[in-house]
């Protein structure tokens, strides 16, 4: 099991043969991208912010839970943080399993629990100026 | 007996604008709650978010209740929603 938070690009061929194994007749990756617009915005940019020392704790959390009610799925999760332009991928959540409903269902889970409790933040610069992404809602920068 | 304790508190993201700071070392009562340090550290940072109800509280990298004593040592982090959810999602 593998859970990275790190400002380097990633990889998801790399956590894809992290899961991998000859048990396993099903991987499901999901990857999220920076996209070029928002809130009928255009985009620029994205800062990610990371706690680091509780997000990859979050992640095992998510990757045990998963295991647990996904028995033989393994799991390897990966966040980027920092500055990222648009088209690059900002997380990957990589699930294994024996079979394909079990590894799309697993995977899904683990995104969006990962996007819920993983004290992960996104910052967008736009047209409109940059804001905090906090759910559903939008926080102005205090000192843009 | 001691009559204060020491914590070290972080800030993220829209709550380390606000604050101005990434981190702050604070010495608060004994038996004192998050709750009470984050009352505490709103009289020093006045710009700090002041509906605690939209902000979480983690201690020791877990996140737990607002009524939760700390004790000497302990990093708290007060923690705006993440990108994919509000707190009730939390």
């Amino acid at each position: 099991m593998r859970y990275d938070v790190t400002t380097g690009p990633l990889d998801a061929r790399e956590l894809e043969a992290a899961v991998a194994h000859p048990g396993a007749g099903a991987i499901c990756t999901f990857t999220g991208i920076v996209r070029d617009n928002s809130r009928g915005q255009s985009v620029t940019h994205l800062d990610y912010e990371a706690y680091a020392e509780m997000a990859v704790p979050q992640m095992r959390k998510i990757g045990d839970d998963i295991k647990q009610r996904w028995p033989g799925a393994r799991v390897a999760m990966a966040h980027r943080t920092g500055h990222l332009e648009v088209g690059e991928a900002s997380v990957v959540v990589c699930v294994s399993a024996p079979h394909r409903e079990e590894a799309i269902a697993a995977c899904k889970w683990g995104i969006d629990t990962l996007k819920d409790s993983v004290p992960i933040w996104k910052k967008e610069h736009a047209a409109d100026g940059s804001y905090w992404i906090e759910g559903d809602a939008t926080k102005p920068v205090a000192n843009p | 007996m001691a009559v204060a304790i020491g914590v070290r508190v972080r800030f993220f993201a829209r709550l380390r604008e606000q604050a101005g700071v990434e981190d702050e070392s604070l010495q608060v009562p004994v038996g004192s709650t998050l709750a009470d340090v984050y009352d505490t550290l709103r009289t020093g940072h006045t710009a700090l978010e002041p509906d605690r109800n939209s902000v979480r509280a983690a201690l020791n990298q877990e996140f737990v209740d607002w009524a939760t004593k700390v004790s000497d040592g302990d990093e708290i982090a007060f923690i705006p929603p993440v990108s994919g959810g509000g707190p009730d999602a939390l």
